[in-house]
């Protein structure tokens, strides 16, 4: 065999048994039904159902699963941060992030590493919550990352060499990318971490192949942008260290070719006196364009919040028949305490409905927009949920077998909001005084001391025809875990206590359930690889990897 | 609930009325008044999304007891929350200034609780410390069979040889007269019943939805399975109420003596 012949062989027997060299296209994100053996999306799909369509593991046979593998990441100031990516499953080979910016391709049979990319952030990097990652995005043959110093990485999936590294935007100044990017057409769009910080916050896209910014939508609107409006300070400085950050990838609709982001809270968090007004486009769902980041609609949770309620919650996208008339919807269970139903063709508000104990509103007006009942005051206002919300940037989900909404809660929490002068220093926190809390905002003390009554944690299944709780799964502790819903009924959660369960999807019947010892704060996620299927959850530093037993 | 909000919200006067009323800490190391407010504020907005309300949600780590592990002088403590700790969540913050970062620690210095939730800010009758030590390890009170000072006591009972150092008179007051007012974490009771009808009671440890780790009152450290148990629950203190028992003089005695303990030498 001469050498040609040779390398020929070679070329199709690597292609054959590894698929390293498949492309992943446009088309595939947007038919990710046809390989649900993948996880090629953070959210599992465009409209971040995060569930599986596999069907190996079921209600009757999950007690069977067994632990198959384990990776640690162990990259330098990594280990002790939290876990919260979601992996990515391509054609056989696993790619996630470990804390801070460490990606791995792994066999995800094995466990065994491909490679390793260990990105080191500058010192310059600044974060209110932990130097962590959700996760990767991916298209052709790349992947794309955002790190913590305010870069995007372009990626070889196949040997983790960097093909380009952008500046998106500044660390010294408080901006961080913790996100996982979205990938639509030949486009990547990230938006910044730092509402902590003063920052002004964005949603950009940015060409796949050349890096180069496509577009740019200001959360935080200046003087002649739409909503610019909403900043009343007779000064005009307050839009320019607004907040409005980006903690959560967006979800897309390809038929009406809008994504669907959610925005954070407004700077400084707890004192909004030098910032009248509604304070668009903090604390809301906004609807873009994807080709030229044209704003289509808005709706704001939260206006002139100041509870720190981060409207950086994952928008599911399904199809409901809502009073008699099929519309699109987006489902969104908001770190205020409140569940919504929104029309995603045009924002209108369909439903508001707390799913826990909820003080700071009293309802909502006829145009959806929530009735303020309490503020901060300089003596102290007693508000729920607390400051961390009744839940956060963990990822939900969503099941067309059932048509439940899945989600992680915190119950009966409360903090008081006590107003105090604050002044902006570049690089530095512009917050105000941090409400008391009686449960942790970081799970970092494996003890538990506390009493009922300071809170508890749940997985909640909500009817999204009328926002009602149909069951909880109660938890001694609170939860930062995403959710999984599979198929075949079975829905995948965990918590701060370290244990992973499996429930039942129509009951919240607790099926099976490992201890794995350290906090969960990621969203679960399935695959197949030779006909297994395999759930892969992250505990403490380790990523978890489970299956049927043999 | 409204119990903790009490508490919790207390947090925000407890510290400027501590150093009206004694500034010890401060004038230990020369803090002006107006740092310690400074700092107040820079740790709640640095600080406390990690440390929390009581300077205590970081295993092992007590802001409040004037000991650190990796710092003793304050030149110490300024490095390490500008530098942080490698590998850990504790992050540089070097986007404080040294002028920041000192208040902080003044701030650090001047706290007055091991959880200063409890802080009442009123006046307390602070009373003979020599009486009350004599009362303190007399049969009439029997403080000591319960609680060490630097030693001795019961593992059930927090020992009182810092609690000078780490707790307002008014806090103390309460301890002695109303000790039910506020149990905090790490002082609860717990009792479990199994399916038997046994009862064990002990100091809370540890729980998760499934289990429930105590020290029990042979102190034997036991475990029990929340499934295999009739019921379980948090139950009240042991310790008593001294408020038929003392005369308010013997109280303020006692007050002194404890805030006279400021740990071993």
């Amino acid at each position: 065999m001469n050498k040609a012949v040779k390398l020929a062989v070679c070329f199709s027997f690597l292609i054959t048994s590894t698929g390293l060299l498949a492309q992943v296209t446009p088309e595939r994100l947007l038919n990710t039904e046809a390989e649900p053996e993948n996880w090629l999306l953070y959210g599992g799909d465009y409209d971040s159902h995060r569930h599986s369509d596999l069907t190996q593991i079921t209600r009757d046979n999950v007690k069977e699963l067994e632990l198959k593998w384990v990776w640690q990441n162990r990259a330098p100031d990594g280990a002790s941060q939290k876990f919260e990516a979601t992996p990515l499953v391509v054609d056989g080979v696993m790619y996630t992030v470990g804390a801070p910016n460490n990606v791995v391709a792994i066999d995800p049979v094995s466990g065994r590493l491909f490679w390793i990319y260990n990105y080191t952030p500058s010192p310059e990097a600044r974060l209110c919550c932990g130097r962590v990652n959700r996760g990767l995005a991916t298209h052709g043959n790349s992947l794309f990352m955002g790190t913590i110093d305010g870069k995007l990485v372009k990626i070889d999936a196949r040997n983790g060499e960097p093909e380009w590294i952008i500046d998106v935007a500044s660390p010294e100044l408080g901006y961080a990318l913790t996100l996982a990017p979205l990938v639509i057409g030949d486009k990547v769009i990230v938006g910044p971490a730092g509402g902590e910080y003063g920052i002004r916050g964005f949603i950009a896209a940015y060409d796949v192949e050349s890096g180069d910014e496509v577009w740019k939508f200001n959360t935080v609107p200046g003087p002649g942008e739409p909503g610019f409006e909403s900043w009343e300070d007779p000064e005009q400085e307050a839009w320019k260290i607004g907040g409005g950050s980006i903690w959560q990838t967006g979800s897309y609709d390809s038929d009406l070719n809008l994504t669907y982001w959610g925005v954070g809270n407004p700077g400084p968090d707890w004192n909004g006196d030098s910032r009248p007004g509604d304070n668009l486009y903090t604390e809301s769902v906004v609807a873009l364009n994807p080709d030229t980041g044209e704003l289509a609609w808005h709706y704001q949770f939260t206006p002139h919040d100041e509870m720190d309620y981060d409207a950086t919650q994952a928008a599911i996208l399904t199809e409901l028949e809502w009073q008699g008339e099929e519309r699109k919807v987006i489902l969104w269970a908001n770190r205020n305490g409140v569940f919504y139903v929104l029309d995603r063709e045009t924002g209108e508000f369909l439903l508001g409905e707390p799913f826990v104990s909820v003080n700071w509103l009293s309802g909502f007006d006829e145009n959806g927009r929530p009735i303020r009942a309490l503020y901060p005051t300089e003596e102290g206002t007693f508000i729920m949920p607390n400051n961390q919300g009744a839940t956060n940037w963990y990822p939900p989900s969503y099941s067309p077998v059932t048509e439940l909404f899945y989600m992680p809660a915190w119950l009966d929490t409360f903090s008081v909001y006590t107003k105090r002068p604050v002044e902006y220093t570049p690089g530095q926190q512009y917050v105000g005084a941090f409400p008391t809390m009686a449960m942790p905002a970081l799970g970092v003390n494996p003890l538990n001391q506390r009493l009922p009554e300071e809170g508890l944690g749940a997985i909640l299944a909500i009817n999204p025809q009328n926002g009602e709780v149909v069951w909880r799964h109660m938890m001694t502790n609170v939860t930062d875990s995403g959710v999984l819903s599979t198929a075949t009924n079975v829905v995948f959660a965990g918590g701060r206590e370290g244990h992973f369960y499996a429930l039942d999807a129509e009951t919240g019947e607790e099926l099976w359930r490992a201890s794995l010892g350290g906090q969960i704060a990621n969203g679960p996620m399935s695959y197949s690889v030779n006909g297994k299927q395999y759930v892969a959850i992250a505990s403490g530093g380790g990523l978890f990897v489970f299956g049927l037993r043999e | 609930m409204k119990f903790q909000l009490q508490g919790a919200f207390k947090l925000l006067i407890s510290c400027s009325w501590w150093l009206v009323a004694f500034g010890l800490s401060a004038q230990e190391h020369s803090y002006a008044p107006s740092d310690i407010e400074n700092g107040r504020g820079l740790y709640q907005a640095n600080c406390l999304g990690c440390h929390g309300n009581d300077g205590d949600q970081v295993e092992g780590v007590r802001l409040s007891s004037g000991r650190f592990r990796r710092a003793s002088s304050d030149e110490d403590l300024i490095r390490l929350i500008r530098e942080g700790i490698p590998n850990t969540l504790m992050i540089p913050k070097d986007n404080l200034s040294y002028g920041d970062t000192r208040a902080i620690v003044a701030f650090l210095r001047a706290l007055p609780t091991g959880g200063a939730l409890v802080v009442e800010d009123r006046d307390v009758a602070i009373g003979d410390t020599a009486r009350g030590e004599a009362l303190f390890f007399s049969n009439q009170t029997q403080c000591s069979t319960c609680h060490g000072v630097n030693g001795g006591g019961n593992l059930l009972s927090p020992d009182l040889g810092n609690v000078g150092a780490t707790r307002t008179p008014g806090s103390l007051e309460d301890a002695v007269l109303d000790p039910m007012r506020e149990v905090r974490a790490g002082q609860r009771f717990y009792q479990v019943t199994d399916m038997d009808g046994n009862r064990t009671e002990g100091l809370l440890l540890n729980q998760d939805t499934h289990s429930v780790q105590l020290l029990n009152g042979e102190e034997i450290l036991s475990a029990f399975q929340k499934s295999d148990l009739e019921s379980h629950g948090f139950i009240p203190s042991p310790m008593p109420s001294y408020l038929d028992v003392l005369s308010p003089s013997e109280v303020a005695d006692l007050v002194a003596y404890m805030i006279s303990l400021k740990g071993e030498q």
